[in-house]
């Protein structure tokens, strides 16, 4: 079970400011997933190149991003609590 | 007396946008002429095929086809943000006309409106 140092829940849209503060704090080691607008991140082409993205697969398809492209990994809610249970700390911005 | 109704936040995760549609459609409804303009976050609303069953929503796709039933004179979608958000004729859906959102279109309209 590949552990993570912080795990970064974002659900803002990329036009949020915050969406640009979490991104400038990503991590190697840590992980990033992207709920509700978050997953708009994927369509607007820009995944960070440090730590591992995911996202949340009802909010992706609920935006017609059915297979996002690029390295990503597309989770169910379950997912999310092992996920977490796998971060020293979560940040839900 | 036409309105221009500009909606730049995303579909999901907030209401602002369905009510920005409802004032839309209100105005059409009473012989008001009225545009919507998508841009930033908010022309992905224009994306084909959302499949909102997983997060217990209407799809807005639905909302948006009964514009023209509505009296909507146009949807229109920033060009610019369409390319952010890699949104073209294959991905958006029918009937939205791509434009610059800037000074010159506004100007169109003697009324514009956001949505919270």
């Amino acid at each position: 079970m590949s552990s993570f140092d912080t795990l970064h829940i974002l659900n803002k849209s990329p036009e949020h400011p915050r969406a640009a503060q979490c991104l400038a704090l990503l991590s190697k080691g840590d992980a990033l997933l992207l709920t509700e607008n978050g997953v708009l991140l994927l369509s607007a082409g820009r995944l960070p190149a440090v730590g591992k993205v995911f996202a949340l697969s009802p909010d992706v398809s609920a935006r017609g991003l059915g297979n996002p492209v690029g390295d990503v990994t597309v989770v169910e809610f379950g997912d999310m609590v092992s996920l977490s249970l796998q971060a020293q700390r979560v940040i839900s911005w | 007396m036409s309105t221009l109704i500009m909606i730049d936040q995303p579909p999901y995760g907030s209401w602002s946008g369905r009510e920005a549609l409802d004032m839309a459609f209100s105005l059409a409804a009473f012989d008001q002429p009225a545009s919507l303009l998508f841009t930033g976050a908010g022309v992905t609303w224009l994306k084909r095929a959302q499949d909102t069953a997983g997060i217990a929503q209407k799809s807005v796709e639905r909302n948006l086809s009964a514009a023209p039933i509505f009296g909507i004179e146009a949807i229109l979608a920033d060009r610019s943000a369409c390319q952010k958000y890699g949104l073209d004729e294959s991905s958006l859906i029918t009937g939205v006309t791509l434009v610059d959102a800037n000074g010159a279109l506004l100007e169109q309209y003697d009324h514009t409106a956001f949505a919270g």
